[in-house]
């Protein structure tokens, strides 16, 4: 009897396709592990259980005609709740959106969709995706796989959580300052950024429009590959002025070695001291592993990361804060009922449908962009922008990638972090990224000694190689497998063998 | 710079947030501690550095011609008006705006 969750995305592709078993048997199996799984995890905000039938209904229906599926047919794929698709709610997993149901599909869910994804459902985040753990999320926390007592990191905590329990193959989330990277890491699977641009956000509700971009989860480089040439197949989406050309072909030089290519590292930032040992000792099996296939080390400097937190803390929450001013009640979100004008209805509306984390960015976001406080520090925050853009020129002119930690430890319990402040600090190593609109992705390279949590390297790459950069990842994860220290599409040993049978 | 009860006031009503007396005095000891992370943008020479408001440069806007867009685009009236919490035939309802009269004027 085979499981769904041992399988990766592309042998369900070709199993649809050749006839194994059905779209509709993988899409039974995955609700079925997530009727098994699910309530322990809390992935899910909404399970999409009619829309996924009838949408592999589809897809076999289209192979008894004898037409070509696509390339993930049959693949069940979850989305972040920041994600219209009609026919769920998208809720951000806010009181302010809790009825909230999708008046049209995001492009990046529709072209997953069209290369013949099946629909599972939306998953948990921190509310507007303001956060590192999913615990501002207003429904209800999702629990990290590996380890039911600690957080599956966040924003994007229930797309990682999910692919790391095998309840779906892949998952898109959406990374402002490492909501994609930072969860990967915490729940053990492959997160990609991609570069600024590289994907359409039309339909994705908004947090910092000049940092959101969406990516793909899933538990190999080879399934993200697969997940991103979906992602840009149709070419720049008019319907996102942001979204540019990018060629399919994610998957072609995959396998490619990484021989003669530099790996570039930051002397000061892996020795930084808030880093864990564990993580240290991650950071110098994935060193070893490229190293043992011949990439180059050399080092490499970025000057001014250590003003990246400050800078990002005032460009997110003032676009934040810009973003979120159309939550005004009337349109669509809460409406405090029974208000005397407008005016209180907004202030009510938005005060009891918007929890503590939301508030506390778009206050920032108020104040940062205020008279007079402005030229204080957005305006410097913007010219910050630009020295680290240069510092990543410089760094990229010397090297095809960079290797960093992802977060300074593994998966954190809940409660343990409860400082707003000492949680941003935790962003150190992903945020940067976002600032110059380059690719990054997280990629597993063993577990803790210590705690048995999963432990991840980050690999930064420079705007538009996002290829190269998946190349590079996928030899970070042969050296590691080669190693024996992680496996790819590796599942979360609690929940391997519950449910989702094919 | 440590901001007061009474900014943070100021600010919350800018920002269209009615926060109670206990949320004001949380929200005025986070912000002054937010504040404290933003020194080091602050201890650069910036003397000449170009700001960079966006990754990708020469963006403009995406503009459309004036015309109904039945293909797709545009909302339905009654999907553009499905996710509202008032309406009123054809429109979204709201209480007074001038608010002098107060209530609801139907």
């Amino acid at each position: 009897m085979t499981r769904l969750d041992q399988l990766s995305a592309a042998q369900i592709a070709s199993g649809v396709a050749a006839g194994a078993f059905s779209a509709t048997e993988v899409a039974r199996a995955s609700l079925d592990a997530i009727e098994a799984r699910d309530a322990e995890v809390q992935a899910f905000l909404q399970v999409s259980a009619d829309l996924a039938l009838k949408t592999a209904t589809a897809t076999d229906e289209l192979r008894a005609h004898g037409a070509k599926l696509g390339p993930l047919a049959g693949v069940p794929v979850a989305f972040k709740d920041n994600m219209n698709l009609q026919g769920t709610r998208t809720t951000c997993a806010s009181r302010m959106l809790e009825g909230y149901e999708s008046p049209y599909t995001a492009t990046c869910v529709q072209r997953m969709l069209a290369a013949g994804a099946t629909p599972i459902g939306k998953t948990n985040m921190d509310e507007f995706a303001f956060g590192s753990s999913t615990e501002s999320s207003a429904f209800h926390p999702t629990r990290n796989p590996w380890d039911a007592a600690r957080v599956p990191g966040g924003s994007s905590g229930g797309s990682a959580a999910a692919v790391a329990a095998g309840e779906v193959s892949i998952a898109l989330g959406s990374d402002t300052g490492g909501s994609i990277r930072q969860p990967a890491s915490f729940c053990g699977v492959v997160g990609l950024k991609p570069t600024y641009g590289a994907v359409s956000r039309y339909g994705v509700v908004a947090f910092g429009s000049s940092l959101d971009q969406v990516g793909p989860l899933g538990r190999s480089v080879t399934d993200v590959a697969i997940a991103m040439n979906a992602l840009v197949t149709g070419g720049r989406d008019p319907l996102d002025s942001t979204s540019q050309d990018v060629p399919a072909s994610f998957s072609a030089h995959l396998e490619d070695p990484v021989e003669g290519m530099r790996v570039g590292v930051i002397p000061a930032l892996m020795e930084h001291e808030s880093i864990a040992p564990d993580v240290r000792k991650g950071l110098a099996d994935a060193r070893a592993a490229l190293e043992e296939q011949g990439a180059q080390i050399t080092e490499v400097e970025l000057s001014h990361m250590a003003s990246a937190i400050a800078a990002y803390y005032v460009i997110g929450p003032s676009e934040a804060f810009s973003n979120l001013a159309r939550f005004d009640g009337v349109r669509f979100g809460y409406q405090e009922p029974g208000s005397a004008t407008l005016a209180e209805q907004t202030a009510l509306s938005r005060a009891h449908g918007f929890g503590a984390e939301a508030k506390r960015r778009q206050l920032l976001g108020a104040y940062l962009l205020s008279s007079g406080v402005y030229h204080e520090y957005y305006y410097p925050a913007q010219q910050v922008r630009t020295l680290i853009t240069e510092d990543y020129r410089h760094a990229f002119a010397r090297c095809d990638a960079i290797l960093l930690p992802v977060a300074p430890t593994t998966a954190w319990h809940f409660g343990e972090v409860n400082d707003p402040t000492q949680m941003y600090a935790s962003d150190l190593f992903t945020i940067s990224l976002n600032i110059a609109g380059n690719a990054g992705v997280s990629v597993p390279v063993g577990s803790s000694p210590a705690s048995g949590m999963p432990l991840s390297a980050q690999l930064q790459g420079p705007a538009f190689q996002d290829a190269n950069l998946l190349r590079m990842a996928r030899a970070l994860e042969r050296g590691i497998a080669k190693k024996g220290l992680h496996m790819p599409d590796t599942v979360a040993p609690a929940f391997a063998d519950r449910g989702g049978e094919l | 710079m440590a901001l007061t009860t009474d900014d943070v006031r100021r600010i919350a009503a800018y920002a269209r947030i009615a926060l109670t007396e206990n949320e004001l005095a949380e929200m005025t000891a986070y912000m002054s501690e937010a504040i404290k992370l933003f020194e080091p943008i602050r201890a650069y020479d910036l003397a000449g550095v170009e700001p960079t408001y966006h990754p990708i440069g020469g963006l403009s806007n995406v503009m459309a011609a004036d015309v109904a867009n039945k293909h797709g685009r545009s909302l339905s009236v009654d999907a553009a008006l499905s996710n509202a919490a008032s309406t009123q035939g054809k429109a979204f309802r709201i209480p007074s705006i001038l608010g002098t009269a107060g209530g609801d004027q139907r």
